[in-house]
């Protein structure tokens, strides 16, 4: 294969890894905060579509407002998710809670069907025009887009979590929850701000991928276990970690195309399946102690 | 999960029997085709649920891909059937190759707990859907298999609407009939202790390794078993049908039962697999209500996940048992006020 080739097959798999990325650093946030997996995280990139397309396609509004616009309401839909469903039982056992967010899975999406139909919806780019040239291969706006709403993401988490007392409180709550809350900090606060940052980047997702790709009231269980899969990978629980994950999970996608573009679809599950038999702890964790 | 005294849940088994049997009856009483019908897919839905019941409600081990062995049980049995193989040897094969498929999953899975294992079979279930859109020379694909054979013995064909019907609750009452004698003997209270804790099970001489492959096996050899009725008696398998959505329901089912209790989960099941059927219970009911009640049907499915998991953990059982608690209470406090 020549190298312009391999090289569009690795933005490829930057662009998409980087979307896996922004849905395991949901994962792992709300992971860190209540130790339970977030199986509605799936959803939060849905609505981030669907949202953005209402906002530009029903109200009217330029593309530059509905986008932000967006991000905000999926993030007041997962404190909403945290406050009404998940706080009533926050202290409860793994099970239920695990119980509790396939439920809203299934309830965020149909809503979004009866509110936004079952068809698949578009969204222009956010920049049109023709792809950028880079050394043989080509690169669409979007993927630019992408990349950069990825990394103001990424920086900003970081900052929130080492120069802010809240990210200090939400780093002490992923070490040991109990001592965090006897040394006075609020955990259920710091619960209800790790689903509203999970949400939000989420829909940052959802929102930025929609050119592409459109989107659809069903979407969400499939990109959740593919994030699933990147967070698992790197190792649950670590920010960076995460990051690493879904880059690395989106490139081990492209590799396979050239030999089944069909097995694609499963490969973040092959990888998923392996990883959680193998080496659960994740690739780039040394150790893991279980939380309980 | 509260344990029950032994001869309370005999009486909610001779209860569940009881309902059984009416429920049984009802429609060739009435001799009205739709119940038939509706009360076939009860009955199907029954035999699955029975077995995600032992894994889930009693052993506490979460699955989201049952839908995977009700599919691999409902394509292993069309396929081979429609080759010619004997309905009762595809029978037997399909619900083998559901259990295999448990096997292979149980094994590397019996490690994880709770929501890495959640992950891991609704994994496994999307391979699984995956698998029978693309192998399309086992599965036809998305087009799915068409014209399977109806169940037959021997000469005898199964291919009345209300043989289906008898087929399928004859094998529905006898699964009951061996779950509840499961439960309620060794193998059930070692289950329950899994449940309780895995730790304290093992300390307790049990080997949980072995107990929990067995009831994963079993649980996807009844969820292969239910396939293969669903396959013969639709007579059409398409993968739309074995989807994360029906897994989810199943799960549904049994925590709407609630947890550690068959006649829960029957009732459970019953309850969900009406829903978008009502009006074949409820006369008179408009075109209208059934119809927002088919639109909604996944909305409720969630809704009852986390209204259940928030509001009566214990499901339907959990509410008789406390509704008996309170019955008894208030008849002691009359008593003690008599004397």
């Amino acid at each position: 294969m020549e190298n312009a080739e391999l090289l569009q097959l690795a933005i490829a798999g930057l662009k998409n890894g980087s979307i896996y990325a922004l849905l395991a650093l949901g994962f792992t946030i709300v992971y860190a905060a209540t130790n339970v997996i977030n199986f509605a995280q799936g959803e939060f990139f849905m609505l981030g579509g669907m949202f953005a397309v209402f906002a530009f396609k029903t109200l009217g509004l330029p593309l530059i407002a509905a986008v932000p616009l967006a991000v905000v309401a999926v993030t007041g839909v997962g404190v909403l998710f945290e406050v009404l469903a998940i706080r009533p039982r926050r202290d409860g056992d793994q099970m239920s809670l695990v119980i509790i967010t396939v439920g809203g899975s299934l309830v965020l999406s149909s809503l979004a069907r009866h509110l936004f139909g079952s068809d698949a919806l578009p969204l222009p780019e956010f920049t049109p025009g023709p792809s950028l040239a880079f050394a043989g291969a080509a690169i669409e706006r979007q993927t630019l887009w992408i990349w950069g709403l990825v990394l103001i993401a990424v920086v900003a988490l970081t900052m929130l979590y080492s120069r802010t007392r809240l990210g200090r409180a939400m780093r002490a709550c992923m070490q040991n929850r109990e001592a965090a809350r006897l040394m006075g900090i609020d955990t259920g606060r710091v619960v209800m701000i790790s689903f509203a940052l999970a949400a939000m980047l989420g829909a940052l997702a959802g929102v930025a991928v929609t050119p592409l790709t459109s989107t659809r009231f069903d979407i969400g269980a499939g990109i959740a276990v593919k994030g699933f899969a990147a967070a698992i990978l790197g190792g649950l629980g670590n920010p960076i970690a995460a990051v690493a994950g879904g880059l690395l999970l989106g490139l081990i996608e492209q590799a396979v195309i050239p030999f089944s573009s069909t097995l694609k679809d499963v490969v973040a599950i092959v990888v998923l399946l392996s990883v959680l038999f193998v080496r659960p702890q994740g690739l780039f964790i040394r150790e893991r102690k279980e939380k309980t | 999960m509260g344990r029950r005294h032994p001869t309370r849940s005999r009486v909610m088994a001779h209860a569940g029997l009881v309902a059984g049997i009416v429920l049984l009856a009802l429609p060739l009483v009435l001799g009205d085709l739709y119940l038939v019908r509706i009360f076939t897919l009860v009955g199907i839905n029954l035999v699955m649920v029975t077995g995600l019941s032992l894994l889930f409600g009693y052993a506490g081990q979460i699955s989201l891909g049952h839908a995977a062995f009700f599919g691999l049980g409902a394509y292993t049995s069309g396929f081979l059937t429609r080759l010619g193989w004997p309905w009762v040897a595809g029978l037997l094969a399909g619900v083998l190759v559901a259990a295999a498929g448990g096997l292979l999953l149980a094994l590397p899975s019996l490690r994880l707990k709770g929501h890495y294992l959640a992950m891991a079979t609704l994994g496994f279930g999307e391979i699984a859907l995956f698998f029978f859109t693309e192998a399309e020379s086992l599965t036809g694909g998305s087009d799915g298999l068409r014209e399977i054979p109806a169940a037959a013995i021997g000469g005898f064909s199964f291919d009345t609407p209300t043989l289906k019907y008898a087929l399928v609750w004859a094998t529905a009452a006898l699964v009951l009939l061996l779950a509840a004698n499961v439960v309620r003997l060794r193998p059930g209270r070692a289950l329950r202790a899994i449940h309780g804790s895995e730790l304290g099970a093992q300390a307790c001489g049990i080997d949980t390794v072995r107990i929990k492959t067995q009831v994963f096996v079993i649980s996807a050899g009844l969820a292969g078993l239910a396939g293969v009725l669903y396959a013969h008696y639709i007579g059409f398998v398409s993968p739309s049908t074995f989807t994360l959505n029906l897994s989810l329901i199943l799960v549904a089912m049994v925590a709407l039962g609630g947890m550690g209790s068959l006649s829960g989960a029957v009732a459970g099941t019953v309850l969900l697999t009406l829903l978008p059927y009502a009006d074949a219970i409820i006369p008179g009911l408009s075109r209208d209500t059934v119809a927002f009640l088919q639109d909604w049907e996944s909305d409720i499915h969630g809704l009852v996940l986390i209204l259940v998991m928030l509001f009566m953990p214990g499901g339907i059982a959990g509410l008789g048992r406390q509704l008996a608690v309170r019955l008894r209470r208030t008849s002691r406090t009359a008593e003690g006020g008599a004397s």
